[in-house]
Order: structure tokens, then sequence, then C-alpha cells
């Protein structure tokens, strides 16, 4: 069986919807912010799977190399605001439709 | 000596944020931070303008840069806009912090990071530069909403809008792979060059994703439930910050790639393209956004509906562009020049109206407070004339040109125009029902009365502001000029 | 593709697809994290099977190495507030948002799956460091000093939220509260 590009592709379209469920199901920011990492290393495989097919240069793989470093970037200020909200509400819950009207 | 000239903007506010991590380190003075950031953003502002206008060339770049940033007219005229929000909000920063003891060096320097994130996002040509631009911008904005670290709407808020922000950031980024994978290319010109041999299917999921992402940065309906929690949680200086350079930095990048991308028969087409889609999204924005805004009991979240709204009005423009050409971009960019100034009068006489234990945040809180100190009162409401669209303020001609423009592209783009109108007109009352509260009301009995605070910095960034606002309306020829200059290079 | 990358293209899919499924359904989030790890990981060998061997490296050390380390730390700092009971909590929204998602990624799926390309020869260097890091000094410089700023501004926002108050911001908010009190108590005065 021959594997292409189409199969990448098909793979990181469903680890990012499962990324994207995740964000969408779930209550707690940690997890949550979990799935939005799943989400960019969904988005990881696309860049360099069609880096692959387009050998020319490296513009793929080199994106990838900035996506990793703004993932971490957003961890760092995601896990800063996490504790920010443990230590006001005690529960890391995101759900805030009690105190904030729409 | 040329060719740096259209990078030192970048240059100056980068070595100016790295300047005030020093001074805070060293010094004990932190208002010395707000005049150090406001003159930071404010020369590399006068810089672009002044290149602007007097229309040099960028003769010859390198490549290294052009590749990743525009140096044309448009991405000058982008760099005013934000580096002039940027500066006033800092002159605003710098009286609020210390009246109500939030007084911390970092916020100084997360504001210059933070407009220099948005001076790349708005005059980023890669998906590469778009997306490191975006992420300057969009970290820094999260930490100033949360500056309040204390109050448990400031970080709610902020983490509301960390979470919907990130998630539309990795939405973005995945259209941007498959216009990638379609392509082969991340630079704007390339994926608009290679457009013609990619296949459909894959160009049309990644356009739809990259809309959305943006929907979500320019605070459209239905991408804009983050808006209200966000600019009520955060510090008054930070939401202005917000509203003006953020939303502009976010709409320079969109018409951006709208224009030069997508610029192609097939996605502007009326069948099955991008114009009808943000024809929707424009008016739902501007309907919701002006219903929404009357029911508000609390000034910051009306005035954060008022800015979905005008983000529909902006958006108005955007997609009349896809007909009328570089007029309409045109008036985009005044637009979100007149629409920096009428905000920052806004949000800075609220600033100005409330000292320590008395801020004003509700229309309670305003309650006469326009006939005990009828001067701070003023700038409000001269900044709310002009969100209005009344004359002679730079919001009415601002207004007047988008929708000028939505009715010379004629056929169901006037049906927008004649909507856009009809909620402005919603838009009066409630901006009239804060000056009716402030002049015809008179405070409960029992009720904190609002006194203003004293504040040089307020008063000048209210001051520069009024300028602005009167100025651009009774004169704005040389402006206009340079916006259209800039339209019409950018449309090429 | 050799049959040693296609067996290694279906290890790492399968593994990777069902991590992801753990992390984001896991109930206890040190579990969701080392899931998160796994799939990192498994991630890492897809990239081999894609000639990015710089990549899969930095992939290995970084994100496996530091952002999840991240991720249990401060999983560890929290305790047990960590984990939440399952809420019912708009439920009938979030059933409808995870219906659409699914049929969205499945059509979607369908649609990408189709995409054919031939696979091109390439030369040896590709995916090294010496070719990476070609590319990244001197092609994208710019974005490149651009993530500086963003690092910076990460660290700087990091501390801003999360430091606990100073001396002076205690006093500050004690003087603020106080101010409140204050104009309250002369506002009933006043009234009286």
């Amino acid at each position: 069986m021959e594997i292409g590009l189409g199969a990448y592709l098909g793979l990181a379209m469903v680890l990012f919807g499962i990324g994207a469920s995740g964000f969408l199901m779930r209550r707690n920011a940690l997890i949550q912010l979990m799935s939005i990492e799943v989400m960019l290393n969904a988005v990881n495989i696309v860049f360099v799977a069609v880096n692959r097919f387009h050998p020319a240069d490296h513009v793929g793989q080199i994106f990838s190399f900035f996506v990793i470093a703004i993932a971490a970037a957003e961890a760092a200020v995601g896990l800063a605001l996490v504790i920010a909200l443990f230590r006001i509400k005690k529960t890391v819950e995101s759900d805030n439709a009690d105190t904030l009207r729409h | 000596m040329n060719d740096w000239l259209f990078v030192a903007p970048l240059l100056i506010l980068g070595l100016g944020s790295i300047l005030m991590m020093l001074v805070d380190a060293f010094a004990k003075e932190k208002s010395e931070l707000a005049i150090l950031s406001s003159i930071t953003m404010g020369v590399a502002g006068m810089i672009s303008a002044s290149a602007l206008l007097s229309g040099a060339e960028a003769a010859d770049a390198p490549e290294m840069v052009t590749r990743f940033l525009a140096v044309d007219p448009a991405a000058l005229f982008f760099d005013v806009v934000i580096c002039f929000g940027g500066a006033l909000s800092a002159l605003l920063a710098g009286g609020y912090l210390r009246e109500h003891g939030l007084e911390r060096g970092e916020f100084y320097v997360l504001l210059t990071l933070t407009t220099l994130g948005a001076v790349v996002l708005g005059r980023s040509t890669d998906m590469l530069s778009l997306f490191v631009g975006l992420e300057t911008m969009s970290l820094g904005v999260y930490a100033m909403v949360a500056f309040r670290r204390g109050s448990s709407t400031a970080i709610e808020g902020a983490v509301k809008y960390f979470l919907l922000g990130s998630f539309a950031a990795a939405i973005l980024l995945f259209g941007s792979a498959l216009m990638y994978a379609a392509t082969g290319s991340t630079s704007f010109t390339g994926i608009a060059a290679a457009m013609g041999d990619a296949d459909p299917k894959l160009v049309l999921i990644g356009l739809l994703l990259i809309i959305a992402g943006f929907g979500f940065k320019v605070s459209a309906v239905p991408f804009h439930m983050w808006t209200p929690d966000a600019y009520e949680g955060a510090i008054t200086p930070a939401t202005a910050f917000m509203s003006v350079a953020v939303k502009s930095a976010a709409f320079a990048v969109f018409v951006r790639i709208l224009f030069v991308t997508f610029g192609d028969e097939l996605s502007m087409s009326l069948a099955s393209g991008w114009p009808p889609v943000l024809a929707g999204l424009a008016a739902l924005t501007m309907v919701y956004g002006n219903i929404a805004a009357v029911g508000q009991e609390n000034v910051k979240r009306m005035l954060a509906y008022s800015s979905i709204a005008h983000a529909g009005y902006i958006l108005v423009g955007i997609v009349a562009a896809f007909r009328v050409g570089s007029e309409a971009v045109s008036a985009v960019l005044f637009y979100l020049l007149a629409y920096t100034f009428s905000n920052i009068l806004a949000f800075g006489s609220l600033i100005l109206l409330g000292s320590r234990g008395r801020e004003a945040v509700s229309f309670n809180d305003l309650r006469g407070v326009g006939r005990r100190h009828p001067m701070a009162a003023l700038p409000f409401i001269l900044g709310t004339l002009s969100l209005m669209g009344f004359p002679p303020t730079a919001g009415f001609l601002a207004k007047y040109y988008v929708f000028s423009a939505a009715v010379q592209a004629g056929g169901s783009m006037i049906l927008l125009a004649i909507l856009g109108m009809l909620t402005s007109a919603i838009g009066a009352f409630y901006y009239l029902r804060v000056t009716v509260f402030m002049f015809m009301r008179d405070p409960e009995p029992g009720q904190v009365k609002a006194i203003p605070m004293k504040s040089g910095y307020v008063v000048g960034a209210l001051a520069i502001s009024s300028l602005f606002v009167l100025g651009l309306g009774v004169m704005p020829g040389d402006v206009l000029e340079a916006a259209s200059r800039a339209a019409s290079l950018l449309l090429g | 593709m050799t049959t040693a990358g296609f067996v290694l293209f279906a290890i790492s899919s399968v593994i990777a697809f069902f991590s992801a499924i753990a992390t984001v359904g896991a109930r206890v989030p040190l579990r969701a994290a080392l899931f998160l790890m796994v799939h990192i990981i498994s991630l890492a060998g897809l990239y081999l099977t894609l000639s990015a061997h710089m990549l899969a490296a930095v992939q290995l050390l970084v994100y496996a190495g530091a952002v999840v380390v991240l991720f249990v730390f401060v999983i560890m700092l929290i305790g047990p507030a960590s984990e939440t009971k399952p809420t019912m909590k708009n439920m009938g929204i979030r059933l409808v948002s995870l219906i659409g998602m699914i049929l969205f990624t499945v059509t979607l799926a369908f649609a990408l799956v189709s995409h054919a390309a031939d696979w091109v020869a390439i030369e040896t260097s590709f995916g090294t460091v010496e070719a990476v890091g070609h590319e990244l000094y001197l092609n994208t410089l710019v974005p490149f000093e651009v993530v500086s700023a963003t690092l910076t501004v990460a660290i700087v926002g990091a501390v801003a939220i999360a430091r606990k108050a100073t001396e002076f911001e205690v006093g500050e908010a004690k003087a603020a509260r106080q101010a409140t009190i204050d104009a309250l108590e002369e506002a009933r005065q006043e009234a009286a």
C-alpha cells in the first residue's frame, strides 16, 4: 500500500478535530490548554508533510520550528493565567458564566 | 540610509522596550516609564508618518526584510495608526496606574512589545511573520487584561480571552497550513501566484478558516463572545489599547491578505468567494453590536459593544472594496485613524472622570458629573459625537466615506449601507444616553459621587486626541491623500 | 516510501490518534499531560518518515522536554484542585458544537485524503541540521528576531500575571479599599 500526502493531511485533520473537540467539550482550563497543543501539533504535521513534497526549500519545516517556539510561549502565559485563576477561585474551571454576564 | 527608515519603527520599539526594562529595574519613579514608552511609540509613529507624507520610496530595502515585512505606504499608514494608539494609551496608563495604586513597570514594557507585535502583524506579507506578529501582540494583550491580578473579573476575562484567542490562532494557522498545502508557498504573493493550479477544495477551506480566525481578532459577530468580558475586566488604558491598536493591526493584515492573496477572480466572485461571507458578517456585526450596546449598564461594556459595531462598519468598507477598489480601502484606512482618536477620547475621559475609590464605570456613577465638572466631561462628548458620526468630527467623514463607497459598489451593497446608517441611529441613542446621565440626572442619595483625577498625562492625551478628531474632521486633505495613495499601491 | 517508512508511519499514526483522544478525554490532568507526551513522541516518529530529522529532535527536546514538563510542574503546584468534576453546564451547546466539529472533521478529512502528490526525490542534505540552520539564519532572520520579542513578552507577561503581590502592592490595595470605604461613608453622611 502506498502512503501519500493525502494520508498525512487526513491524519492531521483528524488530530486537529480531536483537539478542537476537546477544547469545546472540556471545562478544565489545563486540559483545554493541552487540547490547543494537540491542535498546533496537527498543524505542524501539515507543514512538515507538504514540505516533503516541495523539497526545493525548507519553508514548512522552518514554520514548524516557529510554531513550536510560540506554542511554548503560549503555554507559559496560559499556565500563568491558570495559576492566577487558581489563586482567586481555588479551581481551574474555565466556565465563568456565573460571574460574567453576556 | 533610506532603506533603514522603513524598519526604523520596529527597531525603535524593540530597543525602547529593552531600555524600559532596565529603567524599571533601577528607577523608583514608575511614571517616568509612561513618558518614556509614550515617546518611544510616538517617535516610531512619527518616523512612519514623515516617510508617508514625504512620499519616500522604499528604493532598495533588502529582500530579506521585504519577504516578511511590507515597506509600502499602506504599511506606513498602519504603523502610524498603531503607534499613535499605543502612545496615547501609554499616557492614559501613566495617569490611571498611579491613581489606582497599580503602578508596576511591567505594563509599559508589555505595551511597547505588544505594539511591536502589532506593527509586525500590520506589515506582514508572509504567513510566518503574520503568525509571529499575531502571537507577540496577543500574548502581550492577554497579560495586560490580567494585569489587575487580584480581581476575579480581570482574571476570568483574561482566561476566556486567552483560551478563545489561542483557539482562533490555531484555526487561523491551520488555514494557512492548508494554503501552503495547496500552493507550496507561505508568502502572500507566492500563494496568489500559485493559486491558478491550486486544488480549489483546499483553497476554499483555507480561506474560510482564515476568515474565521480574523473574525475573532477583529471581534466580528459570531466570534465576539470574548470582547465584553475582556474589555470590562481589563484596566481601562489596556481596554483603550485593545480597542484601537490591536483592532487596527488585525484589520491591516486582513485587508492585505484579502486583496493580495485572495484578490483573484474566483476568490473575489460573488458566487464562490469571500465577499458574500464578509457581507453577512458585517450585517450581523452591525445589528448585534448596536442592539446589545443599548441594554448595558456598564460604560466599558457599552463601549465594548460599540467597538463590535464599528468592526461591522469597517467590514462594510472592506466588502465594498471588491467592486470599488482603492477608494473603499482608503475609506477603511481613514476610518481606522479616526476611530483610534475617537476611542481614546471616550476611554480617556472615562479614566479622567474617576479617582481612587471613586472610579466611574457604570452609567449611575456618571450621574450629574457633567454639571459638577464640565471640563472633564467635554472630551467624552466630543469622542462619542465622533463615534456617532456627527459633523464636523473625524468620525463623520470616516462613516461618510465608508458608506458612500458601499453605495458606489451598488447592488446588495446599497442594502448594507442602509443597514449601516439605520444601526448608526441606534448608536446615537446609547451614546447620547451617557450625556443625559452626565448632565440631566442627579446622583441618588447616598451614592458615591465620581470626582475627576488630576493627571497631566491623561489631559495631554485627551488634548492631542481632540485636536486630531477636530482636525481630521475639518481638514482631512493630506491624510486622505496619503490614505488613497497607500490604498492604490496596496491593491496594485 | 520504503517498507520501514511505512511501518513507522503506521505505528506512529495509530499511537498519535489514540494518545490524542486520551489527552483530551482524560479526567485527571496529570494523565492528560503524560498522554500528551506520548502524542508528541509519536509525532516525532512521523517527522522521521518525512525526512525532517532536525525537527524530530527538536520536537523531543523542546516539546516533550520543556513544554510538557512545564505542564506537569503547574499541575503539581496546583495539586488536587487541578481536577474538576464533570459538569452538565451548557451541555446542549457543547454537544451541538461537538457534533458539528465531528461532522466538519470527517468531511474535511475525506476531502484531504484524496489529495494526491508524487513522492519527489530529495537531496541527502534535506532536513539536516546544516540545511535547516542555513535556511533559518539566512532567509528567515526577520521572523527569528521577532520571536525573541514574543518570548520576552511571554516572560514579562507571565511574571506580571502570576507573581504574588509585593508589599507595596498590598499596601496600595489596602489604601484603595480604604478610599472606597471613605467615599461610601461620605456619601452616606451627605444623604443623612
